[in-house]
């Protein structure tokens, strides 16, 4: 007969099994981004990847936008040019974007704040 | 005139990396399968060393992925493929880690689990059916990205000028 500890090790180990299964599927989901039309939005850093020089913008109408910046994206605060450096995760930004098929090329990023 | 880009460009080093990973897990899940039933050690062993090689493959094919990524998402025409193909290969990644740590668990043989041996064979076989599932769905939206949108493909000139 199979002792409680034993008992309580395997229960703990299978619950270790299922909790581990969860957080693959959670981790797993990734996130889920939206194609809009052209034009001017208003919204939230969510994400910055500097290696990418890519950002996801959370807009007011919770909507998640992943844009890549190319050679011609205008990156402004307060009116001055700045470096894709300055952009961080949770700065309040307005982006003017040109839906091309359905890839978002930010035309110009302004920093709000 | 327009030359033809070098051939080792970032981009290239993700469909040179991701083939090796998609055939082993799959043949993996395919030795895992019959180990259920035939307990012979070339389907149990060796379907733990293509799983093992298969897991190590598929990291290198997500951070080639995630080169490509940043290079190819301002060229093509709908990145929306593109995310939901890195979200399954990751996905994809995971499952199949998760049954390499349960292979590696079976082949410890770790005396609280012995009674649940078998057990945990048949989740490890369910977890890698999934795995190939969703591999082979990945890959599709892999193959559609490179064959409907030209991603990481070098496009030659209407005149082929740059042949000449």
């Amino acid at each position: 007969m199979l002792k409680p500890k034993l008992i309580k090790m395997k229960t703990n180990f299978l619950k270790a099994i299922g909790f581990a299964s969860f957080m693959v599927f959670f981790v797993s989901c990734g996130e889920s981004t939206n194609v809009v039309e052209s034009g001017t939005y208003q919204g939230t850093i969510d994400k910055v990847e500097a290696e990418k020089t890519e950002i996801y913008v959370k807009t007011e109408d919770n909507k998640t936008l992943e844009l890549y910046f190319t050679e011609g994206t205008e990156l402004t605060q307060n009116g001055n040019t700045v470096d894709f450096s300055t952009l961080t995760e949770g700065q309040k930004v307005e982006v003017e974007i040109e839906k091309v098929g359905k890839r978002l090329d930010p035309i110009a990023v302004r920093i709000l704040e | 005139m327009e030359e033809i880009p070098n051939f080792w460009r970032t981009e290239v080093f993700h469909p040179l990396s991701v083939h090796f990973p998609i055939a082993l897990l799959l043949v993996a899940f395919l030795f895992k399968l019959i180990s259920l039933k035939f307990k012979k050690e070339v389907w149990t062993q060796g379907g733990s060393i293509l799983l093992l090689l298969g897991i190590i493959g598929i990291w290198i094919a997500i951070y080639t992925g995630n080169l490509a990524d940043g290079i190819v998402s301002r060229t093509i025409c709908d990145p929306t493929i593109l995310k939901d193909h890195e979200n399954l290969a990751y996905l994809t990644a995971w499952l199949f880690t998760a049954a390499g740590v349960l292979d590696f668990l079976v082949f410890l043989k770790l005396f609280f689990i012995n009674s649940k041996m078998w057990l945990i064979s048949l989740v490890t076989v369910l977890i890698m059916a999934a795995g190939s599932g969703v591999l082979m769905y990945t890959g599709h939206l892999g193959a559609t990205l490179v064959y409907q949108q030209a991603a990481g493909v070098y496009t030659p000139t209407s005149d082929c000028a740059e042949f000449n």
